[in-house]
């Protein structure tokens, strides 16, 4: 059993491989007492097979071979879906795509997988150089509270690895799309919902899921809203930044 | 029949959606007119289709079989999609 920091959360974790407190090490609380928890995580083993299953079922959908991951890396992502089923009573969601900050402002992309998303948050980073930092790779965490957004480093964070213990103020999600040209539009909420609510994991608990819903809303409304249609050049990035570091809606 | 407990009806305030929890066979989001958010407003609560077509009309100005019939297909889109429990009734 450990401690760890992560969104400004105590979360205490009990699993029974090591995989998930390697991967969670930078992120631990030392010497901390059970007592100060906000949230309390175990896994059983039918948990990680209820993740061999889903990744599974994902790989056959996109029609891929289905691989073969070990218990302990399987119960990493156990861990993290018990985390998100209780984050919503924190006001705070799972969102999966990849969050870049620019002069300490978070810029979120989000996409469908294989469009780009970590690739175009690259170009952002070798754009920005030193003013650039980014957040996580591939399942931030967005806390929203009081009509404001924030974007939070976790360890869960892709293949490649990158992320923060970052919190940043969240100004805007960008939703990307494939194209020959470059181009982005400002988008309102309800074109930007259903591309939300795909991003965002729901939880399968009524309770939390209803609050995710609430949580969707009002983020929604609290940041920019935008759509990429670019190519998967470092000119879109460049394009990107420009429009999105101007005037706020 | 009534809408199952996995799936959510939400208001965004400019919309009614339906959306399904993690725990739905179902993982897409359905959106619909005013009338289909009606259906749904109905089916919070064990109802016949004849009682949702009959809460309907008692709202809307529509020809005859019009609502009828926007209840049949956003019945048949729920049921479709498993989203009613029809054990109830």
């Amino acid at each position: 059993m450990d401690i760890y920091r992560i969104a400004d959360l105590n979360i205490l974790i009990r699993s029974l491989h090591g995989d998930v407190h390697s991967l969670c090490s930078d992120y631990r609380l030392a010497d901390a007492a059970e007592s100060c928890a906000d949230i309390r995580v175990s896994v059983s083993q039918e948990d990680i097979d209820f993740e061999r299953a889903a990744s599974a079922r994902e790989d056959e959908r996109e029609g891929l071979p289905v691989r073969v991951f070990s218990d302990g890396y399987l119960e990493t992502l156990a861990v993290y879906r018990a985390i998100a089923e209780r984050l919503p009573f924190f006001d705070t969601v799972l969102f999966h795509g990849s969050c870049v900050a620019a002069d300490g402002e978070g810029y979120l992309f989000a996409a469908r997988s294989g469009v780009g998303k970590s690739t175009h948050a690259r170009h952002w980073m070798e754009m920005l150089g030193g003013r650039a930092v980014m957040v996580n790779d591939d399942k931030p965490l967005i806390r929203v509270r009081g009509g404001r957004a924030y974007a939070c480093g976790t360890p869960w964070d892709g293949k490649h690895r990158l992320s923060s213990r970052a919190v940043v103020p969240l100004r805007a999600i960008c939703l990307l799309e494939r194209a020959e040209t470059n181009d982005i539009r400002r988008i309102t909420p309800k074109e930007a919902y259903p591309a939300l609510l795909q991003q965002v994991y729901r939880p399968a608990g009524e309770e939390a899921a209803r609050r995710t819903l609430d949580l969707i809303d009002e983020l929604s409304a609290c940041v920019d809203l935008w759509k990429l249609r670019c190519t998967a050049g470092p000119a879109a990035a460049v394009i990107a930044y420009e429009a999105m570091k101007g005037d706020r809606k | 029949m009534k809408l199952k407990k996995e799936f959510l009806v939400h208001d965004t305030g400019t919309e009614t959606v339906l959306v399904p929890t993690a725990a739905a066979g179902f993982s897409g989001v359905v959106r619909g007119n005013r009338t289909f958010g009606a259906v749904l407003e109905c089916l919070k609560n064990d109802v016949t289709q004849e009682e949702i077509a009959g809460a309907l009309r008692a709202r809307f100005d529509a020809p005859e079989g019009a609502i009828e019939a926007d209840v049949e297909r956003a019945v048949s889109e729920l049921r479709g999609i498993g989203a009613l429990d029809e054990q109830l009734v």
